[in-house]
C-alpha cells in the first residue's frame, strides 16, 4: 500500500506542482505582507486600529487561497483519470474506495506545503514585527484554521470532481431548481428564502463551510 | 477443461440500441482465444463486462475461477489488460508509467519490463502523449506482460498498426504464452491476424455469439461446396448450411457454404439425389464472412 501511495503521490505532484509551488509562495507571503509596517512600538490607539484593519483586509485572502488551492488540487487529482475515462484506474488491482483514498490522501499531503508556509510565514511575520501593546499574535491558530479550510475545500471539490459530467449536471440542476423556486416564491409573495436557509445551514457554525467566514486575524486583541 | 473466463447467461443493455441478450462464453485456460466480430458487435462491451468495468443486468462472470465483480481486485491483480484506446496519462513518461504500474502489481517482473523496453526500442524519457501509435501500443503491451498475469485481455491491440509493429507485438505475446502458460483473450476484426496465433475462436455480431470453437475445427469444418441437383428442401443434414445460392452459370448447380463439415458427408447428398462436384477449403476470413452473412439472414450460427 505504501508503494501504491508513493506512486500516486508522485503522479499527483507532477500534475499539480505549479499549483503547490505558487500556493506555497502566496501562503508564505500573505502573513508577511499583512504585518508590513507593524514593527513600531510607538503606535497610538488610532494606528493600532489601522494595523488591525490592514490585518483584517489581508485576512480575506486566506479563505480565498484555501478555496483556490482546494479547487485546483481536486481538479488536478482527477483530470488524468477523466481524460482516460477512468479505464486505467478501474482496472488497477485494488478496491475502488482505496484508490479514491490514495488520490485524496496524496492531494492532502501536497497541500501540507502551503499550510506549513502559512505557519512559517506567520511566525516569521510575528517575530520580525514589534506589535503595539494590547495586541496578540495567533500564528498557530491561523495555520490550523487555514489547514481546516484547505481540507474542507479540497474535500468538497474532490467529491464533486470525482463525479462524472452527469453528476456535475445533477448538481447544476439542483442549484437551478433552487433558484427557480426562489424566483417563483418571491413572485407569489411567499415567505420562502431557500438561500438564507442554505446560508444558515452551510455558513453559520457548526455548518461545514463556517470555517471560511468571519475574520481571519493573525494579530488581534 | 478449466476455463480462464466463463460467462453464463450474461445480459446487458446499453441504451435503446444495443443489447447483449444472453451470452455464454467459455475461454479454456492456456488458450489463445480470438474474439472476432465486426465493429459495434459488442466485443469491447463484453470485455468490459469480463473486467468488471460494466455491470451485467443478469448472469454470471467468472474469471480465473473467481466471481466478477465480487472479487475484482484479486482478479485484476492476475489480469493484464490492453484497451482499445490508449488510456494512460499523456503527461507521464514511459519510465514513470512503468514505475506507477509496478507499484500496483505484486508479481511485477522488472527484468521483463526492462527487456521489453529494449526489445520494443522505447525511450524511457519520452512522454506517453508524444509516442507514436505503434509505440503506445508497445508500451501498453509491455505493461500488461510485465504484470505476469495468468490472463491477458487485449482489445484490438494491433488495430491500425503497421505490419512490423504488429509482428513485434504478436511475437512478444506468443513468447509470453509459451513461457508462462497464460491465457490470452484477444479481440479483433483483423481475421488473418487471429488465424495465425489463436487456437480457439469465437465470433460475435449484434451482441450475440454466432460460434465458439477450436480454430482447427472451425477452419476444417467450414467449406464451400459446389452441389449439383440438390432438392429445394433438405431434411436433417449432418452439417450446418450457412448459405446456399445458385452458381453464376445457371442450371442446377449451387454454391453452398457449410459448417461442421467432415470428409464422409458427401454421401448425404447421394442419399437425396444430388452430388457434390467440389469441396473447397475456406480460410478463416471467408468462413467468418459466411458465418456473419448466415447469421444476418436469420441463421442460428452455431
Amino acid at each position: 500500500m505504501i508503494a501504491m501511495f508513493r506512486a500516486v503521490l508522485y503522479t499527483q505532484w507532477k500534475w499539480s506542482r505549479l499549483i503547490v509551488v505558487l500556493g506555497t509562495v502566496a501562503a508564505f507571503a500573505i502573513p508577511l505582507l499583512s504585518l508590513q509596517g507593524a514593527a513600531r512600538a510607538d503606535r497610538g490607539a488610532l494606528q493600532t486600529q489601522d494595523l488591525l484593519r490592514a490585518v483584517q483586509s489581508w485576512g480575506t485572502l486566506y479563505p480565498l487561497l484555501a478555496t483556490a488551492l482546494g479547487l485546483l488540487m481536486a481538479m488536478a487529482a482527477w483530470a488524468a483519470d477523466h481524460r482516460g475515462r477512468h479505464i486505467h484506474a478501474l482496472t488497477l488491482p485494488l478496491a475502488r474506495w482505496r484508490y479514491v483514498l490514495l488520490r485524496f490522501g496524496a492531494g492532502f499531503v501536497l497541500l501540507a506545503a502551503p499550510i506549513a508556509a502559512v505557519l512559517i510565514g506567520s511566525s516569521l511575520a510575528v517575530l520580525t514585527a514589534t506589535l503595539p501593546p494590547g495586541l496578540q499574535a495567533y500564528p498557530i491558530a491561523l495555520a490550523v484554521r487555514f489547514a481546516f479550510a484547505v481540507f474542507v475545500a479540497y474535500a468538497v471539490f474532490f467529491a464533486v470532481s470525482a463525479g462524472t459530467a452527469r453528476t456535475a449536471g445533477i448538481i447544476l440542476v439542483v442549484i437551478a431548481a433552487a433558484v427557480l423556486v426562489q424566483v417563483v416564491a418571491s413572485i407569489a409573495n411567499l415567505d420562502v428564502n431557500l438561500f438564507a436557509a442554505a446560508q444558515t445551514v452551510l455558513l453559520l457554525g457548526p455548518g461545514p463551510l463556517a470555517v471560511f467566514t468571519g475574520r481571519w486575524m493573525l494579530v488581534d486583541v | 477443461m478449466s476455463h480462464a473466463i466463463h460467462l453464463e447467461h450474461l445480459q446487458y443493455r446499453a441504451g435503446k440500441h444495443f443489447e447483449i441478450p444472453n451470452l455464454d462464453l467459455h475461454v479454456p485456460s492456456g488458450s489463445i482465444y480470438g474474439f472476432l466480430g465486426p465493429n459495434g458487435s459488442g466485443k469491447t462491451t463484453t470485455i468490459r463486462l469480463i473486467l468488471g468495468l460494466l455491470r451485467p443486468l443478469s448472469g454470471r462472470v467468472t474469471v480465473l475461477d473467481l466471481p466478477m465483480p465480487d472479487q475484482h481486485a484479486q482478479i485484476l491483480g492476475r489480469v493484464g489488460y490492453v484497451p482499445e484506446q490508449p488510456h494512460l496519462d499523456a503527461t507521464l513518461t514511459v519510465r514513470e508509467l512503468i514505475d506507477f504500474q509496478a507499484a500496483f502489481y505484486p508479481r511485477w517482473d522488472r527484468a521483463r519490463a526492462e527487456e521489453l523496453v529494449e526489445r520494443f526500442e522505447l525511450d524511457g524519457e519520452h512522454l506517453f502523449g508524444r509516442l507514436s501509435k505503434g509505440q503506445k501500443a508497445k508500451l501498453m503491451i509491455l505493461l500488461a506482460l510485465a504484470q505476469c498475469g495468468d490472463l491477458l485481455v487485449l482489445d484490438e491491440p494491433t488495430d491500425g498498426l503497421d505490419p512490423v509493429v504488429r509482428r513485434d507485438i504478436l511475437s512478444a505475446l506468443i513468447t509470453y504464452v509459451s513461457e508462462r502458460g497464460a491465457t490470452i483473450f484477444i479481440s479483433s476484426h483483423l481475421v488473418h491476424e487471429l488465424e495465425r496465433v489463436c487456437d480457439w475462436v469465437a465470433v460475435m455480431d449484434d451482441g450475440r455469439l454466432i460460434t465458439e470453437a477450436p480454430m482447427e475445427k472451425l477452419k476444417q469444418g467450414t467449406k464451400r461446396l459446389v452441389v449439383m441437383g440438390a432438392p429445394a428442401e433438405i431434411v436433417n443434414p449432418p452439417f450446418r448450411v450457412l448459405t446456399r445460392e445458385s452458381t453464376n452459370g445457371g442450371g442446377t448447380g449451387e454454391n453452398w457454404v457449410v459448417g461442421d463439415w467432415e470428409p464422409g458427408m458427401t454421401s448425404y447428398f447421394e442419399g437425396v439425389g444430388a452430388s457434390v462436384r467440389e469441396v473447397i477449403d475456406l480460410d478463416l476470413e471467408d468462413g467468418f464472412v459466411e458465418l456473419l452473412r448466415s447469421f444476418r439472414k436469420g441463421g442460428t450460427g452455431r
